[in-house]
């Protein structure tokens, strides 16, 4: 086998690896984000309603 | 919050070993002076995305002993986790190997000892995922995953060792007894890539953690605004 | 020991189970005759090993489903579970009622599938295949036991149970058809067959070890 022949079966290798790796970098850094977020706004709108329900009380 | 900071610092470390790596395979390590040629060049990152999956599958091994016995959930999610990531790598194994063997031998597949258990490997980790989708039971599924998880991991190497009864396969045996056999130059190439692989391991599987904590922060979360 | 009676005194009575076995292995059998059967006069030697393997692990996968579907559906195992006996000593006594239900069926089949496809007699070779038979039956048991046992307690029991199940058989599949295959088609000797035998002793040991120390955990509360 040839440098030429041999070279594609490595680039395909090494370009799949890649590709995977990369993808499921990029998803799970997506995924903390958005989970981050969420966090965050289900713990505003917790504090949103702890204040209504405390001002609720106080009436 | 305290595994955020740090995962970074081991992309970053696991990206400069992975490249560097790269950069050694194609241009300092000499061309396989055997019949495999330059398609030997694989190798590079196959063996060390090989060893990462078991490394993967041994850290789920060990979780699901810890949580047997601890019955911390903390270490069941360490499991899934691992046997995900474990999943992925293996997947990456085959799937160069099978591209190896073509190149190499001529063939997509051979029924040769470590092609056949790496098979053999996804096939038991599928498993393990179709298995926690059949228990609802969070503390059930978890005991029991960890139970297969256990097994699962024993039988890998005696797979691996029962593979060699059968009828000779052709995959090039490149660690024996007596030493690598390979160039000093190909072995720094090679323990390099597998130290950044290892680093990659460790550094997703740090940040799938985290990914699971956020979850079930966000479903507590829910749960007290929806009580 | 009690549940061994219990299981063995209950399969009497009924038959159903055994029957149903036996059956299936003579269907098994001539299943895999039409579909081996690619050219006139094809020696089959070579392949009756695997067949009987093949056959064995099936029918102990249907065996291990009704087993312990039978104590779930009536609520025996609740039962079991409520008596002070070790859980070890149910994993014991039911991995011992499998192996009774397997050898039953390999007593049936294998003078069977000898007489059908086998074309040179392996008298002599007759105790090197018993122990090998039994050792890869311990193994086939004792993981398979435990496997029902988590397999039950799911939501698609008997679904489940073939997909944990086969993949973690495999080496006892591969050492116990090549050495019965060895001694069908070849009379190999003890020597030969002293690798594979030495391997399903080993695989015997781990796995009954492993399945020791994990099936409290299995069983569940």
């Amino acid at each position: 086998m040839t440098i030429e022949e041999g070279a594609k079966f490595v680039a395909a290798a090494y370009a799949i690896i890649l590709a995977v790796l990369m993808l499921y970098y990029v998803l799970s850094a997506r995924r903390v984000n958005t989970l981050k977020r969420d966090v965050q706004l289900l713990e505003q709108e917790v504090q949103r309603r702890q204040i209504g329900a405390g001002g609720a009380g106080g009436e | 919050m305290k595994q955020l900071v740090s995962a970074p610092v081991l992309f970053v470390g696991a990206g400069i070993f992975l490249v560097t790596g790269l950069l050694l395979a194609f241009l300092y390590a000499p061309i396989d002076a055997s019949t495999m040629g330059y398609s030997q060049k694989i190798f590079f990152y196959h063996a060390p995305i090989a060893e990462t999956a078991l490394v993967a599958f041994g850290v789920a091994f060990v979780a699901a002993i810890l949580y047997l016995r601890s019955q911390d959930p903390r270490w069941d999610r360490l499991g899934v986790v691992s046997v995900r990531l474990g999943l992925v790598f293996s997947l990456l194994v085959m799937a160069t190997g099978m591209i190896w063997g073509k190149a190499a031998w001529g063939t997509w597949w051979d029924w040769e000892p470590r092609l056949t258990t790496f098979l053999l490997v996804c096939f038991l980790y599928v498993a393990y995922f179709v298995l926690r989708s059949v228990v609802e039971e969070e503390q059930r599924r978890a005991t029991f995953a960890a139970v297969f998880s256990i097994i699962a991991f024993i039988d890998v190497p005696i797979t691996f060792f029962a593979t060699r009864f059968l009828p000779a396969g052709m995959h090039p045996t490149v660690i024996t007894m007596g030493g690598t056999g390979m160039p000093g130059s190909m072995f720094v190439s090679f323990f390099i890539s597998m130290i950044g692989m290892t680093l990659l391991l460790v550094a997703l599987i740090r940040r799938d953690l985290a990914v699971e904590e956020l979850k079930d922060r966000v479903a507590d979360l829910k749960n007290s605004i929806g009580g | 020991m009690a549940i061994l009676r219990k299981d063995l005194i209950r399969e009497l009575r009924t038959r159903e189970m055994i029957i149903s076995m036996i059956l299936f292995v003579l269907l098994a059998m001539v299943i895999f005759h039409y579909a081996f059967s690619v050219k006139e006069d094809a020696d089959l030697t070579y392949f009756t090993g695997g067949m009987l393997w093949v056959t064995f692990i099936f029918a102990m996968l249907l065996g291990l489903n009704r087993s312990f579907a039978q104590e779930k559906d009536e609520r025996c195992l609740d039962g079991l579970l409520l008596c002070p006996v070790d859980r070890v000593t149910i994993f014991l006594a039911k991995t011992a009622g499998n192996l009774v239900f397997l050898l039953i069926i390999q007593v049936v089949a294998v003078p069977v599938f000898t007489l059908f496809f086998v074309s040179r007699s392996y008298v002599g070779d007759l105790v090197p295949f018993l122990i090998v038979m039994l050792l890869a039956d311990v193994g086939i048991c004792a993981l398979g036991t435990l496997l029902a046992t988590i397999s039950m307690n799911t939501r698609s029991r008997d679904l489940l149970l073939p997909i944990i199940f086969l993949p973690l058989i495999v080496p006892v599949l591969i050492a116990a058809t090549g050495a019965t295959t060895l001694i069908f088609a070849e009379g190999a000797g003890f020597g030969d067959l002293l690798a594979r035998v030495l391997f399903l002793l080993g695989f015997d040991a781990v796995f009954l070890v492993a399945a020791y120390g994990t099936y409290d955990f299995a069983i569940g509360e």
